[in-house]
């Protein structure tokens, strides 16, 4: 396979570059404000530590969220114009997708649950999707979501399903996208859709039109 | 990580630097009078990596005047700090001593089975070119002779690519030196017409999707590539936050992918400078820039180094005023076209709308700044009043006088601003300059004035990539060094900070 570039920015800035299975450097920075002053160093740092010219990537991936939209946005566009600079493939993956390839090992399979991964979504609510396991090629099945929900209607969905999933607060890392990317190599379901998942519309109200009305303000 | 430090190297870190030699090169280490010698001699250059007063690495560099080759003499970096990029760090220092040396080219040699060095050297630009039999004894090891190539920086026609998303408007253009070369504009202005306003969301996600295609388009109507480029300029301020950052991640990545240099710049100052490309930006001059977000009067002596703010609006934006009342008259956005139609057939002495801080009173404290809000609240009062009255009134009159109280106020005060300050030059620049009515009046002020107005083309006016390009390159030209890569976006970025660095 190949050198494999990951960027996630759907919590703080995340940066790794990996190669055939093995992390050659990762950059990960907690901090959720900072992406568009940190997102250029990371991966400066990233390709330095591994001594790797942009030129010997083959492919970019981009955590897709879901995310609050500000943050996200910085490592998608930062991934599209990497991967557009070096003239390699770009590919899209979802970032929850990323969490359950690294908490699904550390689930018990006898007892046959799912695993929940949930982040924060800002708001009192939170993203969250259900995994039942991995394939045959290392990627976690999805079984439901991604959705956005306030935690009590996520417990409330669960038990009407009667869902008792394992949980996990594992954080979303660029190394682990990037090992999912390479898991989705294999396996041929790779995406190049890497538009941001945001789950919710934006924050507009259409104005009253017209004239007629006291207008002020 | 405490306090490390590149210093050049003296005598006096001969001694660290024997103990280091002999851990780094064992029986290849240099004898120390010949280490002395090299640190002392004119054509070379040493430098060391300090931690406190630990040695942490040394490199040297030779450079014999007269010759445009330069040699990387040695490199070392202590067995216990390697893979923290120390040698990276001194290597930079070494090629930009190259560089203010005057080298065309640099060479080094590197055993043929140091792949870990191989890989440092080839990110920095060596390529293998060479290769010494059994150069190394006894382990009877080949040397790889590599080199780099010093291109001095193109700085007599850089070609620049500027990329702009402090607004509505996704902007890439390319420019050579004062050469426009693409100017390639996505806009998402019909996704924010239901709403009659920029909406700030709606415009950050709408730059993430146009990003590649206007990128794609800006390479291929300049016929370069991205190995053309010479480097990267980007809005960071001031404008939508949100929307700000899509460009920033964007470009940063950008510039590291290609290895270019990043300049971050001044969206308003670039609404200036983007005159360079319509022939010579003579200076100094007044500029008026007149936008949905932003309604400014500038005073520009020099275009990098002394740009003023003398005024701007205390509430919206003259755009944004055209907007407002599109809405409460029933038209279509954006307001300013639409109003221009509307008024086309009205009489804009039919109402007498305010003209906002023109009392003496408000001219003693914001003699260049403006207000719209009193105006905009003035034309709902009177249209409810006339409908109250259930009055047949003029569309066209009630559009034509707003437009001509917005048009009067903005030239008399850029008027004044050039009278004030004898200066007999008007920019005008923003997406409102549009505005025929605008531009008709500012043509006439100027002309009894004896003041020579300049505008740019329109496509040049409204928020575009290519004047972010084309303050990138003169910064270039200017040879300042490019910004760090930790600049921030800065929503309200004082317009006399041309350049973050």
């Amino acid at each position: 396979m190949s050198l494999i570039l990951a960027i996630d920015t759907s919590s703080g800035t995340s940066v790794a570059l990996i190669e055939n299975g093995q992390l050659r450097a990762e950059h990960n920075v907690p901090d959720t404000m900072k992406h568009a002053e940190l997102i250029g160093s990371a991966i400066q740092d990233v390709l330095a530590r591994a001594f790797v010219h942009p030129s010997q990537i083959d492919a970019v991936v981009a955590g897709r969220g879901p995310a609050p939209f500000t943050g996200l946005r910085v490592g998608i566009a930062a991934a599209t114009m990497f991967a557009a600079g070096c003239g390699v493939k770009l590919y899209g993956a979802v970032s929850l997708d990323a969490i359950a390839l690294a908490a699904l090992p550390t689930v018990d399979a006898s007892k046959n649950q799912p695993l929940l991964v949930t982040t924060d979504a800002r708001r009192k609510e939170v993203y969250w999707a259900l995994y039942s396991g991995l394939n045959e090629y290392g990627e976690p099945i999805r079984v439901d979501g991604p959705g956005v929900m306030k935690p009590v209607e996520l417990e409330e969905y669960l038990l009407d399903r009667n869902v008792h999933p394992v949980r996990t607060d594992l954080d979303v890392s660029a190394t682990n996208l990037a090992f999912l990317a390479e898991a989705q190599l294999r396996a041929g379901t790779v995406s190049d859709d890497v538009t941001a998942l945001y789950l919710r519309a934006a924050d507009a109200v259409e104005p009253k039109p017209r004239i007629g009305k006291a207008v002020s303000g | 990580m405490t306090d490390i430090k590149l210093l050049a190297a003296s005598e006096d870190h001969l001694e660290a630097i024997m103990v280091l030699e002999h851990v780094c090169f064992g029986n290849d280490s240099w004898l120390e009078e010949t280490m002395r010698f090299e640190l002392l001699a004119d054509h070379t250059r040493y430098f060391v990596l300090l931690e406190e007063d630990k040695l942490l690495g040394y490199a040297g560099l030779s450079k014999i005047p007269g010759s445009e080759q330069a040699d990387v003499q040695t490199v070392a970096v202590s067995p216990e700090f390697r893979g923290r990029g120390f040698g990276r760090k001194l290597m930079d220092r070494l090629l930009a001593e190259a560089k203010t040396l005057k080298a065309t080219d640099i060479f080094l040699e590197v055993r043929a089975d140091n792949l870990p060095a191989q890989n440092l050297y080839e990110t920095l630009g060596f390529e293998h070119i060479d290769t010494r039999k059994r150069y190394y004894q006894p382990d009877n090891v080949d040397a790889w002779i590599m080199r780099a190539r010093l291109a001095p920086s193109n700085k007599t026609e850089p070609i620049v690519l500027g990329i702009e998303s402090s607004c509505d408007e996704t902007g890439i253009g390319i420019v050579r030196g004062n050469t426009l070369l693409a100017n390639v504009i996505s806009s998402s202005m019909d996704q924010h017409a239901r709403f009659g306003g920029v909406v700030p969301e709606i415009a950050a996600r709408a730059h993430l999707e146009a990003l590649q295609p206007t990128l794609n388009q800006a390479l291929h109507d300049a016929k370069v590539s991205m190995q053309d480029i010479d480097a990267i300029a980007v809005t960071n301020g001031p404008g939508l936050a949100g929307a700000l950052m899509v460009g920033v991640g964007a470009a940063k990545a950008l510039a590291v992918a290609s290895g270019k240099p990043i300049y971050a710049v001044n969206h308003l100052v670039g609404h200036v400078g983007v005159d360079v490309l319509e022939g010579d930006l003579e200076l100094p001059t007044i500029a008026l820039l007149v936008s949905g977000g932003h309604t400014s009067l500038l005073l520009v002596r020099d275009l990098l180094d002394d740009v003023t703010l003398l005024g701007e609006t205390i509430d919206d934006a003259a755009g944004e005023a055209f907007d407002k009342v599109a809405r409460l008259l029933g038209l279509s956005y954006p307001g300013g076209p639409a109003i221009d139609k509307a008024a086309a057939s009205g009489d804009p002495k039919a109402i007498r709308f305010p003209r906002g801080l023109t009392l003496p009173k408000d001219m003693e404290k914001h003699r260049y700044d403006f207000s719209f809000s009193g105006l905009k609240t003035a034309v709902a009062r009177w249209v409810e009043v006339a409908e109250a009255k259930g009055e047949d009134f003029s569309m066209a009159d009630v559009a034509a006088s707003f437009r001509e109280a917005v048009a009067d106020v903005l030239t008399a005060k850029a008027i004044a601003a050039c009278n004030d300050h004898g200066i007999k030059r008007l920019l005008l620049g923003g997406g409102v300059v549009a505005n025929a009515r605008l531009r008709e009046l500012a043509s006439e002020r100027c002309a009894a004035n004896g003041i020579e107005m300049r505008i740019p083309a329109l496509s040049l006016c409204t928020d575009n990539g290519a004047m972010i390009a084309a303050l990138g390159a003169q910064l270039v030209m200017a040879g300042r060094a490019p910004s760090s890569l930790e600049f921030g976006v800065d929503s309200t970025l004082s317009v006399e900070m041309v350049q973050t660095v």
